[in-house]
């Protein structure tokens, strides 16, 4: 009864073996004349082409020496098992020898350790019973296999009982994929293979609810700065096209699609295709993800992410509660507006504190003190700019139901960037300052209100848009969005928006109070717990996953997918996946 | 001819009974995914040249060496605590999932099988040459510890210092105690050769802090650094009065009275940007300094003057010289 009332998936994009035929292809028959690289290489081996070239440049590239640490761990490792005879022994015997002359560093975040340790325990298992002399390890191929099995297995376990510590990243969530992709493709214990193919179901749907025509809406624990506000220029737009046939993918498509579908090419499951693609009605989506590892300055290893993310056909609205959760990159909130095609379109809004602290650096870094912040900018350009918009700020507080958000700003003195950034994007139609204090503006077909808490100045933005600048400490804003189908007019929308209740206090503390145009009052108070007519939001029973499509309690190490009257349950525990109708 | 004896034999800073050992990582015009220019321990060979030892790595923070089997080295690097034999040259990584990211590395003279290393979260020790790892740090209620020394004066005797301070063991790590320090992120912690009773830790911001009761309480030990960050500290083995520390704005700052007043050595540095300091214990006088991104520098008299020594572009994070024999 529910797939006859579901919408037909993206009629327009070709069937799934055609997409990934088409990215297979950018990689395996490249069109510039560039010399091959190993992700090159690995697409003709996949495609039993050109096995003489292959050897060949193999040979040229391990001899030029590896680099890269993980980041050429995985593109070898998809060589090597796509090898399969075709290889000349002398390529093969280069790339062995590879594993024991280049020691790769493990690096310091959640995709970099799982990119390492799926490499190694693939690489230990294709060269099983070699001794520690044969490894830049020092250890034996077991050692390593052992070593890398149980850091995979306590990912998964940490990932299904507490969320994943790099969550959400529009471009990271590509490393994760491939990585399951690998060992689901690759892996000879069968155990290790089923949960690599239950965790590819995870993360995908962790995606699929997330998703607005293959963008990755929500609040991100990284993001890079042109991404963040064109939303579509992001590994998402890959895996939405390639996965589920939504919006396009990127020109050519990304490094680590390619070694999704070198190894598994895993084809999502019915429900997983119908969670990415239904948007009949609106929903709002929670999730509890961890903080990444916080070295100093607090007692606990992690701390809680609580996400919400509200989704309709025409826009989507999500958040985290605010905070510094993840170093340089977070992404807290925003609007996101669907567009027919997002390639160079801006359909976002958001504001930021731009922070920038060495004890930020500090706390999620090794960094001795004088020259964290050096290194940091030298790869991550924007993150000492007081123009910045991305990052998260210990100052900045964010309480979100359904399509409203209360942004609330209490901003010391002595910060080094003593304002606020707001996001308005280029693509922004009919954009009004109100005379009431409202900005009311159109993305698409979402009506969007905002209201600044203190008084700003409009300052340009390179590549288009206006940057929202006040510089007042105590600060913020109330946001409502709406449909446009919801409303006659933008002037309609208006006089909705303007009689709705707005209180607003700011000393000694900022403070809100506002009835949203879903007609619950809403009231937030910096420092303090929200509260939805009157009730606090109960961050303590946050669910792991939480809303009609995906299901999953804290420590459950379980998943519920539903849709409809369709159900899968991954439960990691007994490694099993059940369907039911 | 001549004049090539006469280069070389200026040229050999280092002979007879030690070898200098860098912990280091050449960063400049280095940027993240490009390919790592040589990096991870360097040693000045018996003709004065640098030689890389072992693997490339980003991440070596910290040496030190087996007092049984000089040849033997302990590495605290981003990897794990690597044994590296044969004077660096062979690795074998000890540690696995648990631990990253090593800050520090002691072993323990009387028992040399007993191996301790800080980390991001705390303090691990082996009993066994690496075979085998416990926890040592649970007693420390904040876990990042960028330092750890093991007391020369008898085993299970440790001094660490983490973000909260400098702490003190006298059961191998079971239980810890405050010594002092107490709010201050320590950098670096170091025991005198001469009189084992006498330390000195580092911070960031806090100055130096001092113990003259065998590593039981530091107190302040003035204004130098007050206000920047010391990133190391070297006692003089030649001479017993005599302290270098290294640091940010700092740069090099020499001692002759064990602490009590310092002068700032830094004429001939590229810049007051250093990031470790050692004495030669064969060379009376003569002193090396990893100046940021510049290279390391030499002094044949206590820091007076300083000339170019090698490692062009890098940072060296410590420095140690490693006996030839046991």
């Amino acid at each position: 009864m529910c797939l006859l009332a579901c919408p037909p998936l993206h009629a327009q994009a070709p069937a799934f073996k055609e997409r990934v035929q088409f990215a297979m292809d950018a990689y395996a028959h490249p069109k510039t004349a560039v010399p091959l690289g190993y992700l090159n290489i690995a697409a003709k081996l996949k495609l039993h082409e050109d096995a003489a070239l292959c050897s060949r440049r193999l040979e040229e590239l391990l001899a030029a020496g590896p680099t890269g640490d993980m980041f050429w761990m995985f593109p070898i490792t998809a060589v090597a098992y796509l090898d399969q005879g075709q290889l000349s022994d002398s390529a093969r015997q280069s790339l062995r020898r590879s594993f024991k002359t280049y020691m790769p560093y493990r690096g310091d975040t959640e995709n970099h350790w799982l990119l390492y340790y799926t490499s190694l325990y693939l690489m230990a298992q294709l060269w099983p019973d070699q001794d520690g002399d044969q490894w830049y390890t020092g250890k034996s191929s077991a050692e390593n296999m052992r070593e890398a099995a149980g850091w995979i297995e306590s990912w998964v376990k940490l990932t299904t009982t507490r969320g994943q510590g790099e969550y959400d990243s529009p471009h990271y969530m590509g490393l994760f994929f491939l990585s399951m992709s690998y060992l689901a493709e690759w892996a000879k214990d069968p155990a290790m293979k089923q949960r690599a193919t239950m965790m590819l179901d995870y993360l995908i749907a962790d995606y699929a609810a997330e998703n607005l025509d293959g963008i990755f809406v929500g609040a991100h624990s990284r993001v890079y700065d042109r991404p963040a506000v064109e939303k579509w220029f992001n590994v998402s737009s890959d895996f939405g096209w390639v996965l589920f046939g939504l919006g396009r993918p990127m020109e050519p498509p990304g490094s680590y699609l390619i070694c999704y579908l070198l190894a598994s090419g895993y084809e999502p499951p019915e429900i997983l295709k119908r969670i990415a693609t239904d948007r009949e009605r609106p929903y709002t989506h929670y999730e509890l993800k961890r903080t990444r590892n916080r070295w100093r300055f607090f007692d606990e290893l992690h701390g809680p992410v609580y996400k919400t993310t509200y989704v309709r056909r025409e826009y989507a609205v999500g958040s985290d509660q605010g905070g510094t959760l993840q170093p340089i990159q977070e992404h807290s909130w925003d609007v996101t507006w669907s567009v027919p095609d997002p390639r160079g379109v801006h359909n976002t809004l958001f504001t930021v504190h731009p922070s920038s602290s060495l004890r930020e650096l500090q706390t999620y870094f090794t960094f001795p003190p004088d020259q964290g912040l050096t290194d940091v900018v030298s790869s991550k350009k924007s993150y000492d700019s007081p123009d910045k918009l991305v990052g998260g700020s210990p100052y900045e507080q964010i309480f979100q139901d359904q399509d409203s958000v209360i942004v609330l700003y209490d901003i010391p003195a002595e910060t080094r960037f003593p304002h606020i950034n707001g996001f308005f994007s280029k693509d922004l139609a009919d954009v009004r300052e109100d005379p009431s204090g409202w900005i009311f503006a159109r993305g698409g077909e979402a009506y969007i209100a905002c209201r600044p808490l203190q008084p700003y100045t409009w300052r340009p933005i390179e590549g288009g848009g206006r940057r929202l600048f006040s510089p007042y400490l105590k600060n913020g804003m109330v946001v409502q969005v709406a449909a446009r189908s919801e409303y006659e007019d933008m002037d309609a929308f208006r006089r909705a928006i303007l009689a709705l209740t707005l209180e607003v206090k700011l000393t000694p503390t900022p403070s809100v109070r506002f009835r949203s145009l879903r007609g619950k009052m809403l009231a937030f108070t910096y420092g303090e717990i929200p509260r939805v007519n009157g009730a606090a939001l109960d961050y303590a029973h946050w669910p792991l996953f939480g809303g009609p499509f995906v299901e999953a309690a804290v420590d459950s190490e379980q998943l519920i997918l539903k849709f409809g009257t369709m159900r899968r349950t991954l439960d990691f525990r007994r490694l099993t996946v059940s369907d039911a109708r | 001819m001549r004049g090539l004896l006469l280069l070389a034999m200026l040229t050999l800073p280092v002979w007879g009974q030690y070898t200098l050992y860098t912990c280091m990582m050449t960063s400049k015009d280095y940027v993240v995914g490009a390919k790592l220019p040589p990096s991870g321990i360097f040693l000045k060979s018996a003709t004065g040249e640098w030689r890389h030892a072992g693997y490339n790595h980003p991440f070596v923070n910290a040496l030190d060496y087996d007092p049984s089997d000089p040849g033997t080295l302990y590495v605290a690097a981003g990897n794990g605590l690597i044994r590296a034999r044969e004077r660096g040259e062979r690795w074998k990584i000890l540690t696995g999932s648990e631990v990253t990211e090593l800050l520090d590395v002691s072993v323990d003279r009387h028992d040399p099988g007993t191996i301790y290393f800080s980390h991001t979260v705390g303090i691990r020790v082996s009993r066994d040459r690496g075979a085998t790892w416990q926890d040592a740090g649970a007693g420390l209620h904040r876990k990042y510890t960028p330092a750890i020394r093991v007391d020369s004066r008898k085993s299970g005797f440790l001094v660490a210092g983490n973000e909260e301070g400098v702490f003190r063991s006298e059961d191998g790590g079971k239980s810890w105690r405050p010594a002092g320090a107490a709010g201050f992120q320590v950098l670096h912690i170091e025991q005198s050769p001469h009189d084992a009773c006498y330390w000195m830790a580092a911070t960031q911001g806090g100055g130096l802090f001092v113990s003259t009761d065998c590593g039981v309480t530091f107190e302040s030990g003035g204004n130098l650094g007050v206000g920047r960050n010391i990133s190391d500290i070297a006692f003089d083995p030649t001479s017993a009065n005599r302290i270098a520390v290294a640091g940010w704005g700092v740069g090099v700052a020499i001692s002759e009275d064990l602490g009590k007043t310092w002068q700032l050595r830094n004429g001939g540095l590229p810049a007051p940007a250093v990031w470790s300091v050692a004495f030669d214990p064969a060379r009376a006088g003569r002193v090396y300094a990893g100046v940021h991104e510049e290279a390391l520098y030499v002094s044949q008299d206590v820091g007076k003057t300083w000339t170019r020594d090698g490692l062009e572009g890098s940072r060296v994070f410590r420095m140690k010289f490693v006996p030839e024999r046991p």
